[in-house]
């Protein structure tokens, strides 16, 4: 035990030393930062609420920008009508159609309309790109003065009937379970922080067992402790380094956000405010898959004799692992899909799927137990096996040796 | 303490390395284990360190199984190597703490032994930005750093300038003197020569000697004798010898400075002298032989 806390306490130490740990935490964290303070920011030295209106107002694109018309046969009754609606750009009369056609491709006007009949038009444009949509916004426009024209020539006021035909509806939503849609961000950001996580801590540490077998401390190493020792100590240790920095990161944001919460109007209040009981299932489940994938690469990292052979070996498990993540992440969109339900058993990708069902959905505190049971004993079990595969695998240099048959010599012993 | 190994056998993939090897080993003494490479030097000590299961065979210590973890024990493992972006006092410290030590024992330790191996100034340095002779300092460090009372070396000179050479002799020299139970392996007959009192030699996986070096000279040595003549070449000589008292003697090998020869059956360094004397021979040397261990090296296991 004694062993096992130092080999931890070196690793651990070792890790929060390393500059990549320290750099890309400092810079997630002040990403964090700034972006939560944005709000803050701009409503302490940018604007007021008045010029804020004006802000909205400008936000339109193109609001600052004319278009020429041409109305053949007096067909608009009110042209104000049409050009109250036109709401991307002033709307300026022309005399002619060559006059129309002169200023578009001087640029004077970014587009004309020949308005030829009521309900019909030509456009003139200079050049007709992708993403030009101002001719949708002038039929819009053309629709609505035809019909508070119609409207008005058989008595009936358009206002009316606009509102009878577009009421404003307003309701509440009473959720007694779980708000998939509340809940949707905030699990996505866990689900996606462990997978990165895993992928990143997992690499980390396979990364380092080859390296030690590389540079051949590993013979030192197996000599003065149990092999068992060194893959836990190694693991838990990196586990640690990671948690602390996850945690960091979301305790980071969260502080930041309760600051400026009012400047964000507390609309990312659904983020930030997990409920206990999921970050408690989180940290249960999370940390044991997370433990359960590290020891995996940890015994993966002892079959290759260099680093660079690392990814190679590890792609097969790293697949495994972004098929949980989909999964999960598609189990999101429907908690009671069997598959995720499956999952959500299965060591592999309970920590995850699981998880994604507590969040979300609706599970008995029995299922979670079970799942959290296997998941247990799977991840002592695997350290177990993983510690196995790195005291055999320590010595066998050359070829990388497949996962699977590793296996099969740890059974021939 | 007497250190046996008993019969070891060893396979792999269905290939066995090692055919019933054994020697021992006590206290105060120690054991050259010589053979060429991948003869199976390496395999039984890692065998003997426990990194190896043996498919047959055992190690003793008094007579009792050999458990590692209950022993002060040190390995110098052939294959080099430490963190090598370590510090080297921070890794010294953590592979004394790994093997019992406490952190402040451990840290006075390897400041003792990085004092002693003259690499002291280099301890707060990442290991990799030293030399690869100070690093192999930097590894023996690491081998004496528990003072154990057993000390397996494999191939500890390789690497090793003269005068670092010198150091690691001395230091040797120090730990049979404080009653150590040492096992080193080495091509370097000299050394071997030099501090070990029992040797081992192993060829392809078997012992093919073992016992007291002296004892083996000696046994070597016996009816053996070098003569060298100023009147008459080597060659001239060992014609001589080959057509004109093949009786009495014969030749076993041309030397630089000499010749061997054996006496045949009953014929005595006198018979031998009488006979040289006759035939006008004028000697310039005459001794009894005394051959070095990389005689008896080359001849046990040579290809001839």
């Amino acid at each position: 035990m004694k062993d096992l806390f130092t080999v931890f306490k070196f690793e651990f130490i070792g890790l929060l030393k390393k500059k990549a740990f320290i750099v890309s935490t400092i810079l997630i964290c002040f990403a964090l930062v700034v972006g939560m303070f944005i709000p803050t920011i701009r409503d302490t030295f940018f604007s007021s609420s008045a010029e804020d209106d004006i802000v909205i107002d400008e936000s339109f694109e193109g609001s600052d920008k004319t278009y020429g018309y041409i109305d053949m046969n007096n067909n608009i009754a009110n042209i104000e009508d049409l050009k109250q609606n036109f709401v991307i750009g002033e709307l300026e009369e022309v005399s002619s159609v060559d006059e129309l056609e002169e200023k578009v491709n001087s640029e004077e006007f970014e587009a004309g309309y020949i308005i030829l009949e009521p309900t019909k038009y030509n456009y003139i444009v200079k050049n007709n790109e992708m993403l030009d949509s101002s001719n949708v916004v002038f039929e819009d426009a053309l629709t609505k003065a035809y019909q508070i024209q119609g409207f008005g020539e058989i008595g009936i006021d358009h206002t009316e009937v606009e509102d009878l035909i577009n009421p404003n509806i307003e309701s509440e939503t009473k959720v007694l379970g779980k708000d998939s849609v509340n809940n949707y961000l905030y699990t996505y950001i866990l689900v996606f922080g462990l997978y990165f996580m895993i992928i990143f801590y997992g690499q980390l540490t396979a990364t380092s067992v080859a390296s030690e077998k590389s540079n051949r401390t590993m013979e030192v190493l197996i000599t003065s402790t149990k092999s068992r020792n060194l893959i836990f100590g190694k693991v838990l240790g990196g586990a640690l380094a990671g948690i602390i920095q996850f945690g960091l990161i979301i305790l980071v944001g969260k502080i930041s956000y309760d600051i400026n919460a009012t400047a964000w109007n507390n609309n990312l209040d659904f983020i930030f405010d997990i409920p206990s009981e999921v970050l408690l299932s989180f940290s249960a489940f999370g940390i044991l898959g997370y433990l359960f994938y590290l020891f995996i690469y940890g015994a993966l990292g002892a079959l290759v004799s260099k680093t660079e052979d690392v990814s190679a070996s590890a792609t097969p498990i790293t697949l495994l692992f972004i098929g949980v993540f989909f999964i999960s992440i598609m189990g999101m969109q429907n908690t009671e899909s069997i598959l995720l339900e499956v999952a959500s058993f299965v060591p592999v990708s309970s920590f995850m799927a699981m998880f994604v069902r507590i969040s979300m959905g609706s599970v008995s505190n029995l299922e979670v137990i079970i799942s959290l049971a296997i998941l247990l004993f799977s991840t002592v079990l695997i350290g177990y096996v993983g510690a196995m595969i790195y005291r055999m695998g320590t010595l066998m240099y050359g070829n990388p040796i497949k996962f699977k048959d590793a296996i099969k010599l740890l059974r021939n012993k | 303490m007497k250190l046996e190994v008993k019969n070891l056998y060893k396979s792999f993939s269905n290939t066995e390395v090692l055919h019933g090897v054994s020697f021992s080993v006590c206290s105060g003494k120690a054991l050259g284990l010589l053979g060429r490479n991948g003869a199976g030097k390496t395999t039984t000590i890692r065998i003997i360190m426990n990194l190896f299961e043996a498919n047959k065979g055992e190690v003793l210590l008094d007579g009792r199984k050999f458990v590692l973890k209950n022993h002060s024990i040190s390995y110098l493992p052939e294959e080099r190597g430490l963190y090598p972006k370590k510090k080297v006092l921070e890794q010294l410290i953590y592979l004394g703490q790994l093997r019992g030590l406490s952190s402040k024992t451990s840290k006075q330790n390897a400041l003792h032994w990085l004092n002693r191996l003259g690499v002291d100034e280099y301890k707060d340095k990442k290991l990799e930005t030293l030399s690869k002779g100070n690093q192999q300092k930097v590894q023996l460090a690491q081998t004496f750093l528990t003072n154990p009372d057993i000390v397996i070396l494999d191939e500890p000179f390789s690497g090793l300038d003269p005068v670092n050479s010198q150091i690691l002799k001395d230091i040797i020299s120090e730990l049979i003197a404080e009653n150590k139970l040492l096992i080193f392996s080495s091509h370097q007959m000299g050394y071997v020569e030099e501090f070990c009192e029992e040797i081992a030699i192993i060829n392809k996986g078997n012992i093919v000697l073992t016992g007291n070096l002296k004892k083996i000279q000696k046994e070597y040595g016996m009816n053996r004798l070098t003569i060298s003549s100023s009147n008459k070449s080597l060659e001239e000589l060992k014609v001589i010898i080959q057509n004109e008292i093949n009786n009495i003697a014969r030749v076993v090998e041309k030397k630089k400075e000499y010749l061997i020869i054996e006496l045949i059956k009953d014929s005595s360094k006198k018979d031998f002298l009488k006979a040289v004397m006759d035939i006008d021979i004028d000697i310039d040397q005459f001794s009894t032989y005394k051959p070095s261990l990389e005689d008896i090296f080359v001849e046990k296991v040579g290809e001839n």
